[in-house]
């Protein structure tokens, strides 16, 4: 069926819409905002907290504006006194039965009700009666709390469970006044997806323990991001502190929660990627190191990059580079592949990069995928053979060993590792993590997380997506795509090639000249 | 059964309580012995079901649960092509405070409902039918277990009723005790074994109902009045009532009157009438002050006011409703707070707590109320109630919010000055 344009008037203001359409959508499209709290475009209108009613020309009652399709010819008025009155009436009723206890409360700042109060609100309180005493502490989930008494029962997280996930761990138990968010017998809401009822919350109803009372969520300064936490790729917002000037250590990443992508991760991420962000933060290598007969020597970029130059230089002067072993990892970005595999194989000669990556974990049947790095089809699309790396295939002959990343030590015990790498002459770490490898390598090069760096990564679906840095390098970390096209600069190979390539974003249109897929 | 006393009185040409005087009319020897299943007999054999749908439209049929929608109109709606099952649904839910007429038909006769459900079965093309019965009414859903066993062995129930190849099955459910259950949408949510909620309309019941099918939901009275009609025909039953509002109405009366009961009386009989020739008038050293005159939600009359007409129409236009058709009767002695106490205490407690202004404002209005009533109310107070009552009012999911509402606006604006005796004076 052709879908005619409706042609409404929101507040004076023409509007042509497909039909179906609800008022709310189409006030969307008009660039208005309909105040909403139980309505959420994932899930099927409820209707239940009334603060979205609209006047419609001709009708006597005041009408939802979240679950009414426009008809055509329709006139809609989101501002007129009866609509006024009445949503600040359902403000007021809200207000009445909400504790304002915004000052403790991790919701405040980005709290719906809140907003909605300064700009619809903003009446005296009238309600002179005993506020309702409800729990407001009851864990509901391993890392998720329930606060009763600031509820309003707009039934998002319900619903949630019961449309997205089908796991149906929250129902609404008692009556009227006493109606109340609970799981069924203490059974907790258990699923991989439980984050998201935190995000879903208009309110400070259900908070993480991760989050709560930690910050303020006006310090937070909020990226868009990509999960890397497996190969779906989910679209994030990271929410940063940039720290106070004068209290070192203030600086840090508070939370991750779900951006909507209707593409990739619809509008939510789970919690293997929301709440594993601290272990991107923990462990983290800072120094540039030398470890010259047993004893480490910091050093500076310059310095060590041509040491390693004049190590590899010789090899490629002669030809020789069948003693250099590099193995890299999918938690690379594009960038970083396309110039490893540049330098490394185009340039010096290398028949093949070796792959160390994390481990593969169950998929949840959702959002979470088996591989547990972000770019592994990326890397299949330059070209990389993404073969595990086996310890006897890395030290056949092998020389001069540059390793990317730490997954390697997730992947062996230490002792054959050891075994394996005290056999190689000159070993070379680029890590972000410590992870053990350090005590068996004579360079350490500190890598910036994935979260400090700009680039693309290309999620199992074929989509590349960037990102920009959220924070700054931690320490004297350098992302690993400047410290390759420094590398390359101290080894004199192509030297007008890498001049040009300043950003990621200039590695990314130079990938699309030479590999069709990153056009 | 306790309720077989003097329950009705005989006034003019009964439809519904004609036989209420038998002591075994739920037996269906008795009921087929006044007659009783000839209506299903002629509309199953002789008449077509859009034959029989006709009539009802023009007997001016108007729901009895309270709303007074017409009942022909509303079969008409369900869709004639869809391959969905269709369902019935009789309300039984009779849960509006002052209201119990449905009770005595259940009791007394519940072959004539069950006889309605047949014809209105057999009309919209519905094969199962449920009864939505008031929890609390455990024995009377066992007497119409009873009454349903017996039809069904008699051939009126089953398969291939009275060999005209329809087949209808009739189940009882009883509801938990929740107002809201009434509610149509609430009641089929209810029937589904889910929490009673009501749904958001539309879509309508009559497209996405039960189990989401076309379902078509009536009252008990109203199915009750199905067989008459078919019997005597349209323009007799309209004959009994008004233009547009045919037959009677079972006006159930309580309070300090001589003779509480129910009256069966054509729709439009005065309500003074009702109070003072039918119910006895007030109890000796009693003096009227109000009258709720359609169950508890609908807007209160003075003592002035119950010159009227007893019909959807008159009461709307008086800025009532006749609702249930329920009277309650309130004499000078019983202070208005109270009465308001009553109302506040009960809509908060059945407010199922789905949206917002009813959730929240109708435990406001009540917290208000009681305190008012323990003496500590404040100046402002009544205008409060009002401005509360009017933020519900038209605002929230279902028509719970008018029910919960309107009768504390009628209360607070035409009782305002004895209820302002109530609370303190401005130093308060």
């Amino acid at each position: 069926m052709e879908s005619a344009g409706m042609k409404i008037v929101i507040d004076d203001r023409p509007v042509e819409v497909e039909e179906g359409t609800t008022i709310l959508q189409a006030a969307k499209q008009a660039g208005l905002h309909i105040p909403h709290l139980c309505f959420h475009p994932a899930f099927v209108p409820e209707g239940s907290c009334r603060i979205c009613l609209v006047e419609i020309e001709g009708l006597p009652k005041l009408e939802l504006a979240c679950a009414t399709a426009v008809r055509d010819g329709m006139k809609i008025s989101t501002q007129s006194p009866r609509v006024r009155e009445a949503r600040r009436g359902v403000l007021e009723f809200l207000m009445a039965d909400h504790p304002l206890d915004c000052p403790i409360c991790d919701k405040a700042g980005e709290c719906k009700l809140q907003d909605y109060y300064q700009e619809y609100g903003l009446f005296e309180g009238a309600f002179k009666e005993a506020k309702e005493k409800r729990d407001k502490i009851i864990k509901i989930a391993e890392k998720l709390i329930l606060d009763r008494e600031r509820c309003i029962l707009c039934t998002r997280c319900v619903r949630f469970l019961s449309e997205i996930t089908k796991t149906q761990e929250l129902g609404v138990f008692r009556r009227g006044i006493h109606s109340e968010i609970s799981t069924y017998e203490d059974a907790p809401v258990q699923n991989n997806y439980s984050g998201n009822l935190v995000d879903l919350c208009p309110v400070g109803a259900i908070t993480d323990t991760e989050f709560r009372f930690k910050t303020r969520t006006w310090f937070l300064e909020k990226s868009e991001s990509i999960c890397p936490l497996c190969s779906r790729g989910c679209n994030i917002y990271v929410d940063y502190h940039p720290g106070f000037a004068r209290i070192p250590g203030t600086a840090k990443i508070y939370r991750i929660r779900a951006r909507e992508n209707l593409e990739v991760n619809g509008r939510w991420i789970c919690d293997f990627g929301r709440y594993g962000f601290p272990s991107l933060e923990k462990d983290r290598g800072d120094k540039i190191l030398w470890k010259k007969e047993g004893r480490d020597t910091i050093m500076s970029w310059e310095k060590i990059l041509s040491l390693l130059a004049e190590k590899l230089r010789p090899r490629h002067r002669a030809k020789n580079t069948s003693n250099i072993a590099v193995v890299a990892n999918t938690w690379m970005t594009n960038e970083e592949l396309f110039l490893l595999k540049k330098i490394f194989m185009d340039d010096l000669g290398l028949k093949k990069i070796f792959f160390a990556d994390p481990k593969p974990g169950p998929e949840d049947g959702f959002l979470l995928l088996t591989e547990r790095s972000p770019n592994a089809r990326g890397a299949k699309e330059m070209g990389l053979e993404l073969d595990s790396v086996s310890l006897e295939g890395l030290s056949q002959n092998t020389d001069i060993l540059i390793i990317f990343g730490s997954f390697l030590a997730d992947l062996h015990d230490p002792s054959s590792l050891k075994n394996v790498l005290d056999k190689i002459r000159t070993k070379v770490l680029v890590s972000s993590h410590r992870s053990g490898l350090e005590s068996y390598v004579d360079f350490i090069l500190p890598a910036s997380g994935i979260l400090e760096k700009t680039g693309s990564l290309t999620n199992r679906d074929g989509l590349v997506q960037k990102f920009s840095a959220v924070c700054p390098p931690c320490g004297d970390s350098r992302p690993e795509w400047s410290v390759l096209i420094e590398l390359a600069k101290e080894l004199r190979i192509n030297a007008g090639y890498y001049s040009r390539l300043i950003q990621p974003e200039v590695i990314l249109k130079e990938m699309g000249k030479e590999i069709a897929f990153f056009r | 059964m306790a309720c077989s006393k003097a329950w009705t009185r005989h006034v003019d040409e009964k439809i519904l309580t004609e036989h209420f005087g038998l002591a075994n009319l739920y037996e269906i020897e008795a009921y087929l012995e006044r007659g009783g299943y000839r209506a299903v007999t002629k509309a199953l054999q002789e008449m077509t079901p859009a034959g029989i749908m006709d009539e009802v439209k023009k007997a001016g049929l108007r729901g009895r649960g309270g709303a007074g929608f017409p009942a022909g109109m509303k079969w008409s709606f369900v869709p004639k092509t869809s391959d969905k099952p269709k369902y019935l649904c009789v309300n039984a839910d009779e849960g509006e405070p002052g209201t119990f007429k449905d009770r005595y038909i259940l009791t007394h006769n519940p072959h004539l409902l069950i006889e309605g459900i047949i014809i209105a079965s057999f009309s919209v093309g519905i094969h199962a039918a449920y009864v939505y019965i008031r929890g609390e009414y455990e024995a009377v859903a066992q007497r119409l277990e009873q009454a349903l066993a017996q039809a069904a062995q008699k051939g009126y129930l089953g398969k291939d009723i009275l060999e005209t190849g329809f087949d209808l099955d009739v189940f009882v459910h009883r509801g938990a005790g929740a107002y809201i259950c009434g509610e149509e949408t609430a009641l089929l949510e209810s029937l589904e074994g889910k929490r009673g909620y009501p749904r958001l309309k539309p879509p309508f019941p009559a497209t996405v109902g039960l189990f989401q099918c076309p379902t078509v939901i009536n009252n008990v009275e109203t199915l009750a009045n199905i067989p008459v009609i078919i019997q005597k025909g349209a323009p007799w039953f309209l004959d009994k009532g008004l233009a547009k509002d045919g037959g009677t109405r079972i006006f159930g009366v309580s309070g300090p009157v001589v003779r509480p009961g129910i009256y069966e009386l054509p729709v439009g009989t005065s309500l003074r009438e009702i109070i003072y020739t039918h119910a006895g008038g007030l109890k000796p050293g009693k003096k009227l002050k109000a009258v709720i005159p359609g169950g508890m939600s609908a807007p209160i009359l003075k003592a002035d006011e119950i010159d009227i007409k007893m019909d959807f129409d008159s009461l709307a236009g008086v800025g009532s409703m006749l609702g249930s058709a329920a009277v309650i009767v309130i004499d000078e002695a019983t202070p208005i707070l109270d009465v308001l106490k009553k109302v506040a205490k009960f809509y908060a407690h059945e407010s199922c707590g789905q949206c917002t202004p009813c959730r929240i404002g109708t435990s406001w209005i009540h917290k208000i109320i009681k305190r008012m009533s323990a003496g500590h109310g404040e100046k402002g107070d009544v205008d409060e109630l009002v401005r509360l009552a009017s933020n519900i009012k038209g605002k929230t999911l279902c028509p719970m919010g008018e029910a919960a509402s309107l009768p504390v606006l009628s209360l607070a604006q035409k009782f305002k000055n004895e209820l302002e005796s109530c609370l303190k004076d401005g130093s308060g």
